[in-house]
């Protein structure tokens, strides 16, 4: 890439264009807008004629009881998120040192406990946690219903990202901290674990975006998230359609955000951005 | 409920909940796919509404809770006379998710072919479409297996929004909550569907792994 660096991938793939090819291109580009324009103007429409524009579906957006109520949502959905997301991260640096241990059944029961996490849907565990657990005589809070399958899920991945940062560390380093008489345990905490955890910490962050996505299931257990405050606003005003586009712009916004944040991490330490399952 | 006890009575609507997550998989994957496609396309021409418009598509539909779309398409959209069968919400829902993330591996395999390679290619006096074909394209579909994989076991994991609406007859996640909304059904209900997911979570893993020792470019 050094030789034509800051050209991206899409820009390289095409000539520069002779005056024929610009005009193409040009007519091409009037024709898209005018497709791209008709598009959205039918999305407006059919909100217009069905009545979904009418004021008495977006007027209480302007009151500030609302954005207190879908504040007091948004901040049950940041608890849950930064509850379940320290949990995965420590759920899944222990899954990582497991998987990668020297004791073979203690790999073997790792990997077991990763691809199980990994491999079932979140919402398979919420409803463990919420209509299987209790048969057992356990009581818990409806935010302990959302959070612990959450972060359970979201660990079994975590320990892969973690794993990823661990092979990224040259293996000389793990051969030259043995050679100079430090144990495996000194070698992981002290040389290798340390350098792994900075080669993730973008990917890190773009996964917490999986985990806010998670946290939308909370309604399954009615723990007042902002998607379960949303539908209390629904009934109080019966304005479904503008509701529930308004909270998905703004998870839309929220995850996004973190993207970009993972991406400006990952730009300034220049570490890139993994993607795991 | 025993394990014996449950087989017997519900044996057949796990066997048909298996299948159902199967299809509703399959038809969002192959959907996704030519959607991730089209998007593609669009994201790479030189048109720039074109551009535009699928990149923002993109971030829209990456970002969106799967929980949140699917209420939009089964809830808001009748309002906005766009009726579907509850099925067809949540393989709309999934196909839309599934296609954003499409088409970031399909951007990341173009991405990973070295844009010295274009400038050879045209040195040597390709064309656009010898380009694409010949050097573009076998590149970027080999690099993109193993996040193509991922991405089939991800398709399946959201196939389980289905257990939010009615469907008859419901799909694994649903099940697990049908029965035990019905009886005590215990942790074995729950350990079927989880295995009947990871099997399949870890089959898929495996064929992927294989096809992408097969294909992968070494750099």
């Amino acid at each position: 890439m050094s030789a034509s660096a800051g050209i991206s991938m899409r820009d390289a793939l095409y000539e520069q264009p002779g005056p024929k090819m610009r005009r193409r291109i040009r007519i091409g580009t009037a024709i898209a807008l005018v497709l791209v324009a008709i598009f959205v103007l039918g999305i407006i429409r059919q909100f217009y004629v069905t009545g979904q524009l009418d004021a008495k579906y977006w007027a209480f957006f302007l009151q500030p009881t609302t954005w207190t109520y879908l504040a007091n949502g948004f901040w049950g959905t940041v608890k849950v998120s930064v509850v379940a997301g320290a949990i995965s991260l420590a759920l899944g640096l222990v899954f990582m040192l497991g998987r990668t241990s020297s004791f073979a059944w203690l790999r073997g029961l790792s990997r077991a406990f990763i691809d199980f996490f990994r491999g079932v849907p979140s919402l398979l565990l919420i409803y463990f946690f919420f209509l299987v657990i209790p048969q057992y005589g356990i009581k818990m809070s409806s935010f302990w219903m959302i959070t612990l399958p959450v972060a359970l899920s979201a660990s079994g991945v975590l320990a892969e990202v973690f794993r990823a940062g661990v092979n990224a560390v040259p293996k000389g380093q793990t051969e030259a901290a043995i050679s100079i008489g430090l144990s495996k345990m000194q070698t992981m905490f002290k040389i290798v674990l340390p350098q792994a955890i900075r080669f993730v910490i973008p990917t890190l962050i773009s996964q917490l975006v999986i985990v806010v996505k998670d946290t939308t299931l909370a309604y399954v257990v009615s723990y007042p998230d902002m998607l379960q405050n949303a539908r209390v606003l629904i009934t109080n005003y019966d304005a479904l359609v503008s509701t529930y586009f308004v909270v998905a712009i703004i998870y839309i916004l929220l995850n996004y955000l973190i993207n970009q944040a993972s991406i400006a991490v990952s730009r300034r330490t220049g570490v890139k951005i993994l993607r795991p399952a | 409920m025993g394990i014996e006890e449950l087989l017997g009575q519900y044996g057949d609507m796990y066997g048909t909940a298996l299948l159902t997550t199967w299809w509703m998989t399959i038809v969002s994957y192959a959907g996704a796919m030519a959607l991730a496609l089209v998007l593609t396309i669009m994201r790479v021409c030189p048109i720039r509404p074109l551009r535009m418009f699928a990149d923002f598509f993109v971030q829209v539909f990456r970002n969106i809770p799967g929980i949140s779309l699917l209420i939009i398409t089964v809830y808001a959209l009748p309002k906005l006379d766009v009726i579907f069968p509850y099925d067809i919400c949540v393989i709309v829902t999934t196909i839309l998710i599934a296609s954003a993330f499409g088409s970031e591996n399909f951007m990341s395999g173009i991405n990973t072919i070295s844009v010295g390679q274009i400038e050879a290619a045209r040195s040597l006096g390709l064309t656009f479409g010898q380009m694409l074909r010949q050097v573009v394209i076998p590149q970027a579909l080999r690099s993109v297996v193993l996040p193509m994989t991922n991405l089939l076991i991800a398709v399946m994991l959201t196939t389980a929004i289905a257990s939010q609406v009615p469907m008859k007859p419901p799909e694994l996640t649903g099940l697990v909550s049908y029965i035990n909304t019905r009886s005590t059904g215990g942790i074995t209900t729950f350990l079927i569907s989880a295995l009947c997911y990871v099997g399949t979570a870890v089959f898929i893993g495996y064929v992927g792994n294989k096809l992408d020792k097969k294909v992968r470019i070494l750099r």
